[in-house]
């Protein structure tokens, strides 16, 4: 393969400032990480310790392979939402390896609001559950939970997407030979304690751990019994009498012992096998990516030199250099990993759709994972390319990914804008994960777009009056739109909603997509059947 | 087949070269060292002698034999005399290396259908290669003209606030 030759001058002006201004966002995103590691605070911290059981990530570190990485989804989940009383939204989700497996793992943290379910909560679980559904990993339930947050009901408990869908997630999964495991290292209330109950191998801590479907304040409400919690739903009742729970330990350490021995004895072998090469480091060095991004987002810059930065040795078989420009596609190894890269270097004309969709037929056929480097302010608009058909090239384009079956990975590393978005792979799309910069915008056109559009439906209203705006009222119509759009493009607020699967440093860019590919092999890829393409 | 042009000079540097003889492909990496050559062909290495007698005719020494050659280049390909057997063979494109990638002239033609917001130069003025002369704006990204070369502005063609549409001449330049 060839190397792709980088021309970027580090020492000028330009690419220090660049490099600044990225190195101070790439801090604040760790700063944010950090406060939301910290979980409920000190004092919450303390009272859970004092209890005898580890903090949800001390949990999780426990169960993991000794020095194996493990890749976190949304640690910024509900940032800036609900007063900032739900940091990391109260559940810590990833996939990470047990006995060398990769596995999913969901722990509640209770110092978060006793571990209740946030909207985002939920969605956070549910978007866990869905990763290892698709990629065919069992998944590890770390339970200490009260349950639904009771004051937010009507946004947890009733729809498709809430509370319900966890425990249908687990039948299903169970049920395509996708293991379900629960250690219940905590409360695990009402609809909680169907957790566990639909797990096919449950663990409970004695002392710490409970279920049950009526705590023992409605017990005592409902009937005036007068029971114990643990009496009630404790390790004694749930091993030796009701059968919930089918192993007991005596403290959190030995409860993940057990998970460990579970995942050991799986017998889970790989279902897809890729043509691996010992991975190699970029050519160039990959923090010059800071430098390379402009502040200033309304700046093109050229896609090979991230590239370059992203795959093994540097070495990208280019396709179609000279037709469509404005997306780069190719061929490159990722962490050793095969794949096909789809990147945008300007606005998609009809040859760049055209030649996207080739590209993707390829990988389809060819069993390729595909990535996508997602910087796109839209397609091109115009008399000249609606004549020319740019919205039947683009929509060839968008059937192809969407009916592309090989694991998909997008990143969206700068502008991710309308239809673009849809045909670079963007959350619809259904990529296997989705991660941003911390530099990227997101929404349905710039905010200085739809200000624009909105003022002028606005005037032709009044012009049907004989009516005409001030200047000053034009700003009062746009001032808001745009503050809005600024505000919701951010990435934080995209991140915070889970419209992705977190805020990445650019330089982890390759060890992210090196883990979601290697995870993705546990599943197998099945033969392309495309839709149809209007010609 | 040693390139002595290649090699730099008292210090070791590898070069790969792949040469293709009858349809085969063989892969070989030389590396040099005082006055030998280390070449590795098929996991294997040689450790060699070579002396150039005169432009295209080698004296090559590997362990007790002694080589005599002479190398003829053709437009292509390069025919090497060993032994009165005569091989042909042309280098094929490097794998691994790096790739060399001209760096295109800027173009004075707008990339892209677009607004004009701002036009940095007037008619007569002398301009630097890289210079900004006008910045373009279309689908919320700023594209900006550069001047390919050295020169004189000549003519302007477009001022602020103008549209442009792809392909149109943005400044005319004199070359100095």
């Amino acid at each position: 393969m060839d190397i792709i030759e980088s021309s970027i001058d580090t020492s000028s002006k330009e690419f220090r400032e660049n490099f600044k201004h990225y190195e101070s966002l790439v801090n604040d995103l760790k700063k944010n990480i950090a406060i939301a590691q910290k979980g409920g605070g000190e004092e919450k911290i303390k009272l859970h310790k004092s209890r005898n059981k580890m903090l949800a990530r001390e949990r999780i570190d426990a169960l993991l392979d000794p020095d194996t990485p493990f890749m976190e989804f949304n640690p910024l989940a509900a940032y800036d939402m609900y007063d900032n009383k739900a940091p990391c939204a109260g559940i810590i989700t990833g996939i990470g390896l047990i006995h060398g497996r990769e596995v999913v793992i969901v722990a509640n943290d209770a110092t978060v609001t006793g571990g209740t379910y946030y909207p985002m909560t939920v969605k956070k679980h549910l978007r866990a559950q869905e990763i290892a559904m698709e990629n065919n990993l069992p998944c590890i339930y770390l339970v200490d939970s009260g349950g639904a947050f009771l004051p937010m009901q009507d946004e947890v408990f009733p729809d498709r997407e809430h509370f319900g869908r966890i425990f249908y997630n687990q039948a299903v999964m169970s049920s395509m030979n996708i293991p379900q495991i629960s250690a219940v290292m905590g409360s695990c209330t009402a609809g909680g304690a169907y957790v566990p109950a639909m797990s096919d191998e449950t663990i409970i801590v004695k002392g710490t751990g409970t279920i049950f479907l009526g705590g023992p304040p409605l017990v005592k409400a409902a009937t005036g019994e007068e029971v114990t919690a643990e009496d009630l739903g404790g390790a004694d009742t749930h091993c030796r009498e009701s059968g919930v729970s089918d192993h007991y330990a005596h403290d959190d350490q030995e409860a993940i012992h057990i998970t460990r021995n579970i995942v050991e004895n799986l017998n889970r072998p790989r279902k897809t096998h890729l043509d691996i090469h010992e991975p190699e480091e970029p050519l160039y060095d990959i923090k010059e990516m800071y430098g390379i991004i402009p502040k200033d987002s309304r700046k093109p810059f050229e896609i090979r030199e991230i590239i370059a930065r992203i795959v093994d040795g540097s070495k990208f078989h280019e396709f179609k250099t000279l037709y469509g420009q404005t997306i780069v596609c190719g061929f490159a190894r990722i962490m050793g990993y095969p794949v096909g890269i789809l990147a945008n270097n300007g606005v998609l004309f009809s040859e760049s759709a055209l030649k996207g969709t080739h590209f993707i037929e390829m990988c389809c056929q060819r069993k390729i994972p595909l990535v996508f480097l997602q910087n796109i302010t839209g397609f091109m608009v115009g008399r000249k390319y609606e004549a020319g058909g740019i919205a039947k090239d683009g929509a060839k384009m968008v059937s192809a990914v969407a009916t592309a079956n090989v694991p998909k990975f997008t990143v969206i590393i700068a502008g991710s804008f309308g239809a673009g978005n849809y045909g670079m792979c963007g959350r619809a799309y259904g990529p296997r994960q989705l991660w941003m910069w911390p530099n990227a915008r997101i929404s349905v056109m710039g905010g200085e777009q739809a200000a624009n559009v909105l003022l002028t439906v606005k005037r032709d209203q009044l012009w049907r009056k004989g009516k005409e705006l001030t200047k000053e009222e034009e700003k009062k119509i746009t001032k808001p739109i745009l503050t809005k759009y600024e505000k919701e493009g951010n990435p934080y607020y995209s991140t915070a909603r889970i419209w992705d699967d977190g805020i990445i440093d650019p330089v982890d860019t390759r060890m992210v997509l090196g883990l979601g590919i290697s995870a993705s092999l546990n599943a197998s890829i099945p033969d392309w059947k495309p839709g149809i393409f209007r010609m | 087949m040693l390139d002595a042009g290649v090699l730099e000079e008292g210090r070791c540097k590898a070069v790969f070269i792949n040469y293709e003889h009858e349809n085969n492909v063989y892969n070989v990496t030389i590396e040099r060292k005082d006055k030998y050559y280390f070449i590795t062909y098929n996991n294997t290495e040689y450790k060699v002698e070579a002396e150039e007698l005169k432009p295209g005719q080698l004296k090559i020494k590997i362990g007790d034999r002694i080589i005599k050659s002479v190398i003829t280049e053709g437009e292509k390909d390069k025919y090497v005399f060993v032994d009165g057997n005569v091989f042909k063979v042309k280098p094929v494109e490097l794998t691994g290396a790096r790739k060399t990638k001209k760096k295109e002239e800027g173009s004075l033609n707008s990339p892209i259908s677009g607004r004009v917001v701002s036009v940095k130069v007037k008619e007569g003025d002398d301009v630097k290669k890289d210079d900004v002369l006008m910045v373009i704006e279309a689908m919320k990204m700023e594209y900006l003209i550069r001047a390919p070369f050295d020169g004189k502005i000549e003519k302007v063609n477009f001022k602020e606030k103008d549209q442009i549409e792809i392909g149109q001449n943005t400044v005319e330049i004199k070359k100095k």
